[in-house]
């Protein structure tokens, strides 16, 4: 039980790890095509949203490929 | 805007606007926050001052522990109170706008709450003390047999993703469908905590004016949800009984017209183009005055019915083709009462203007 537990905490861990990079990747070039309203808003607004980017990134991965083709 | 405004706990009356403010603060929400934390800061107080009667021995970790949960707590009833108080009162709407806020802090609040208690009773052992909250209550003197921090961390997880999407970023990017049933799931961090509380704290203060509080407050969170729930049932049961006197005729559920298209029906002969277009709902004759294309199979377009055959347009809520043209088409009356539209068949002079049904949000 520990084990598994511990094991699915390293995972959710590594997951947020990949959020933040790719978050900050993001925030820097694709967060303005992906959400056009996003343009000229302040470093404020990026620090609110970004808790819910380390969970949600893959749909913003997703929805940056996109938009690239 | 108004139409999310009852979409979660956290939603707030801030605009879909084309840019994303930080945080909108006008002067209204700017005077409602010093009130919300000059509330919370009192709550504490009351909290703080209580703990410290009850046990002057208290050490501050557990004051925290206690103190802040319990705010939390409290502002969680408050929350979940307001929706359906404003269902009941509008004087209680401004209250629902600025829920968000409300939400935010008290989420902040809980995780105070949450770290304390993972740091005061799981960071002693050598196991990682968010293992240790699931492994359970081995690792420390147990208050009670029941896991019941587990039912606290899930709830804590809900409200994290919560406060985490309340920005409207999130619903438009997360779509309101998943952004409403994301925000939804706060009942099952409340019933979560409400269980939380039970098989935890009130195990071992178990005095029965603790349970009678537990039982008062999640009562009065149902009740409340109940009596607006029957209240709305009424108030549509009486606008059905109305409308059918006044010889509506009942169409279809408002989902079944997608956006900016039509529905069309024969009522007693009259052949009519139910279009639903930015929230409202227009009926016109469904024949164009071309070459009597079906207009219920055109689109709005900028605006006005589009005919599919050859493209004459009409505007939805007069039937006049827009400047400079001259056709009209009769209109109709309709409502929407709940989530059915309803139309009377009985055709209005061409060209007469009908105020459009408002889609009811829901
Ligand atoms: C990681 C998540 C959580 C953990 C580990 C946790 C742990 C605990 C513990 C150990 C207690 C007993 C404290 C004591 O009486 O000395 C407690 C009580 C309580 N918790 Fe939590 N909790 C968590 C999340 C939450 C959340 C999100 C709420 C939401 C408001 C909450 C509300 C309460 C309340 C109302 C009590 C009773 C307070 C009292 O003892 O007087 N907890 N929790
Ligand atoms: S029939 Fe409608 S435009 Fe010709």
């Amino acid at each position: 039980m520990e084990r598994l537990i511990s094991s699915l905490l390293q995972f959710v861990l590594v997951y947020l790890i990949l959020g933040l990079v790719f978050t900050i990747a993001f925030m820097s070039k694709g967060l303005t095509v992906v959400d056009e309203g996003t343009k000229e808003t302040s470093w404020k607004f990026k620090l609110l949203i970004l808790p819910g980017m380390l969970v949600f990134w893959p749909l913003f991965a997703l929805k940056w490929k996109r938009s690239l083709k | 805007m108004l139409k999310f405004a009852d979409y979660g706990i956290f939603s707030g009356g801030d605009l879909m606007g084309v840019k994303y403010e930080a945080v909108l603060w006008n002067r209204q929400k700017k005077s409602y926050d010093i009130i919300l934390w000059g509330m919370i800061v009192g709550i504490l107080l009351v909290f703080v001052v209580s703990q410290f009667l009850m046990h002057p021995l208290i050490t501050l970790e557990t004051l925290i522990i206690r103190a802040t949960a319990l705010t939390a707590f409290v502002l969680l009833h408050l929350i979940l109170m307001i929706g359906p108080l404003a269902r009941l009162d509008h004087r209680f709407l401004p209250l629902l706008y600025n829920r968000r806020h409300l939400g935010v802090s008290m989420f902040l609040i809980a995780l105070v709450h949450g770290a304390f208690s993972i740091i005061q009773f799981h960071a002693l052992g050598d196991v990682n003390p968010i293992v240790s909250v699931f492994t359970s209550n081995q690792n420390y003197q147990a208050i009670s047999e029941f896991p019941f921090q587990i039912l606290g961390f899930f709830a804590l997880i809900i409200l994290f993703l919560m406060a985490a999407t309340s920005h409207d970023f999130w619903l438009k990017n997360l779509s309101p469908k998943i952004w409403k049933t994301l925000h939804i799931s706060v009942y099952l961090a409340y019933a979560l905590l409400i269980a939380h509380v039970a098989t935890g704290a009130l195990q071992y203060e178990n005095h029965p004016a603790y349970w009678a509080i537990l039982i008062l407050g999640f009562a009065s969170v149902t009740g409340l949800h109940f009596t607006a729930g029957f209240n709305d049932y009424k108030r549509l049961t009486k606008e059905k009984y109305a409308a059918l006197e006044d010889g509506f005729v009942e169409v279809c559920t408002i989902n079944e017209i997608q956006d900016d298209c039509a529905k069309t029906v024969f009522i007693n002969g009259e052949n009519i183009a139910i279009f639903k277009y930015d929230g409202n709902v227009s009926a016109v004759h469904n024949v164009c005055k071309h070459q009597m294309g079906p207009l219920g199979e055109g689109k709005i377009v900028d605006g006005c019915i589009t005919c599919p055959w050859h493209g004459y347009q009409y505007l939805p809520q007069n039937g006049q083709a827009p400047a400079p043209f001259t056709e009209t088409l009769h209109t109709y009356i309709v409502k929407v009462i709940g989530s059915k539209v309803w139309v009377h068949p009985t055709p209005k002079p061409e060209g007469t203007f009908i105020e459009p049904a408002k889609v009811e949000q829901t």
